[in-house]
């Protein structure tokens, strides 16, 4: 039992390596693209507003799978922009698309959230829209986000495991390919190991994040 | 001319009007208190003059630099920079203070300097720490506005307007939110700058406190002047019936 473990582990790490690197890659490029595209979503020039609305409605009504499938086989199909991207950058590219668009809406929400009273505090003292959103409002507002964004995070997490359609070695497919080779389901309890320590580490992060935030009250 | 001058000032939200034409002329040194019901429009008419309300006619004038003036029955507001030279010759004190809760005492006192003026957090620092001390909160320079009460949240939102060197502080009720033991270590403060010549405009319900520091009062009803004189002539003589009716109601 334990060699058959130590047999697959070295695929199966490797398979979380797959994960991890679409994990990291999709977070740092979609949380700056959803800050950028919340404060285009309440800003007043309105077409922007409402394409950034209209987006947002897309990526968050359909499928993250229906997604990754449009990009990576849609696209090249589409007359005039045929492009044909690899999977990776497929994957990537549908995962920021699309936590963009939850991010966004969490972030409008902690904007939203700020009273209207910081912005004329800011004002009187004599900041710009730019400096007061990044020095008053930005700061109070990642207090408030940590928490709806810690539940994203958990589960873009576990959403890696979609890019198992696309046939890229990711955690979630060597598993399968082991069990159906072997016959033995002994690698799901792995790879479900793997995640649980994962989404441990990742809670006991955005836990001492929300302590450091703790320090003032709103 | 005056060192503020607001000319008729007309204000609507939607299609009602709230300001009816209200002008006011303030001198350098002098202290301008603004009483009257609930609803009067005093709030709206202090907005006005700080940019944090658009007037829909009328015009305001701060040292001879005009911030907005009606011209063929238009309303034009001054350029960007122009408008930013004007309003930063005013220092605002909000109902609901309105502190950075992010950041500490000191931090608040020193943002507006630092990001505003650029200037370096080294140079900022005497000018904060005297202000602090000014308001009697040194030792509460690294703690944050939660912890505070709201007297001294009051008092940190005071000096926190006095580091960008107002020619000019307006009080919007600086003491309405705060219990009634607290209202005093703010007025004192507020009484504290009246006396070192800082011209003020005050919006108080606290008639105790306009009769004693102020130079000028007007009694606004209804989006209008009904009443202007000296603390004297309105507390003591007042004119009018309406305001004489205020009086006792509030003096009761
Ligand atoms: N943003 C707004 N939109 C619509 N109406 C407003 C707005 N702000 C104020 N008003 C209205 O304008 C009128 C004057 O309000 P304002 O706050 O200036 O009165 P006030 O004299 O300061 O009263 P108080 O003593 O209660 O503070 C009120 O009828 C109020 O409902
Ligand atoms: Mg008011």
């Amino acid at each position: 039992m334990l060699d058959y473990v130590l047999g697959i582990l070295p695929n199966m790490i490797e398979g979380l390596g797959v994960s991890a690197q679409i994990f990291i890659i999709v977070y740092v490029l979609s949380l700056p693209c959803g800050i950028l595209l919340s404060l285009v979503r309440l800003s007043r020039l309105g077409l922007f507003r409402r394409i950034a609305e209209f987006y947002i409605y897309i990526m968050r009504g359909t499928p993250l799978m229906l997604q990754i499938l449009f990009i990576y086989y849609g696209l090249p199909m589409i007359p005039g922009i045929e492009i044909q991207i690899d999977d990776f950058s497929a994957a990537i590219l549908a995962f920021v698309a699309n936590y963009a668009a939850y991010f966004a809406e969490i972030f409008r929400g902690g904007i939203q959230s700020i009273s209207r009273g910081q912005y004329e505090g800011a004002k009187v003292l004599g900041f710009t829209y730019r400096q007061t959103m990044w020095h008053i409002v930005l700061p109070q507002v990642i207090k408030r986000v940590i928490p709806p964004l810690g539940n994203e995070t958990i589960t873009l997490l576990k959403d890696t495991s979609l890019v198992y359609v696309l046939a890229m070695n990711d955690l979630m497919r060597v598993t399968r390919s082991i069990v159906q080779r072997d016959f033995d389901t002994t690698a799901f309890i792995v790879a479900a190991l793997f995640y649980l320590v994962c989404t441990f580490v990742l809670t006991r992060a955005l836990g001492w994040l929300e302590k450091r935030y703790a320090v003032y009250e709103d | 001319m005056a060192f503020i001058t607001m000319q008729n000032i007309r204000k609507s939200f939607g299609n009602q009007e709230i300001l009816h034409g209200v002008s006011l002329s303030v001198e350098k040194g002098e202290v301008v208190s603004i009483i009257g019901p609930s609803g009067a429009g005093k709030s709206t008419f202090l907005r006005c003059l700080n940019n944090l309300e658009t007037i829909q006619g009328g015009s305001i004038w701060v040292e001879g630099d005009c911030l907005v003036k009606e011209e063929n029955g238009k309303v034009v507001y001054a350029r960007d920079s122009e408008a930013r030279k004007i309003l930063g010759k005013m220092g605002m004190v909000f109902q609901s203070f309105n502190l950075f809760p992010h950041m500490t005492v000191m931090d608040n006192l020193l943002a507006a300097p630092i990001y505003v003026k650029k200037m370096k957090r080294e140079d900022v620092l005497p000018t904060a720490e005297r202000l602090l001390k000014k308001v009697g909160l040194w030792e509460k320079r690294d703690v944050y506005p939660g912890s505070l009460s709201g007297g001294q949240k009051q008092r940190v939102a005071i000096a926190r307007a006095l580091t960008m060197n107002p020619e000019i502080m307006l009080f919007d009720e600086p003491t309405s939110a705060l219990d009634p033991e607290l209202t005093g270590e703010v007025l004192k403060t507020i009484h504290q700058l009246a006396d070192e010549k800082m011209t003020m405009i005050i919006v108080t319900h606290e008639m105790a406190f306009a009769r004693s520091v102020s130079d000028k009062v007007l009694f606004m009803v209804d989006g209008h002047i009904e009443e202007e004189g000296t603390s004297e002539e309105i507390f003591g003589h007042p004119k009018s019936e309406r305001t004489q009716a205020f009086l006792k109601s509030i003096l009761r």
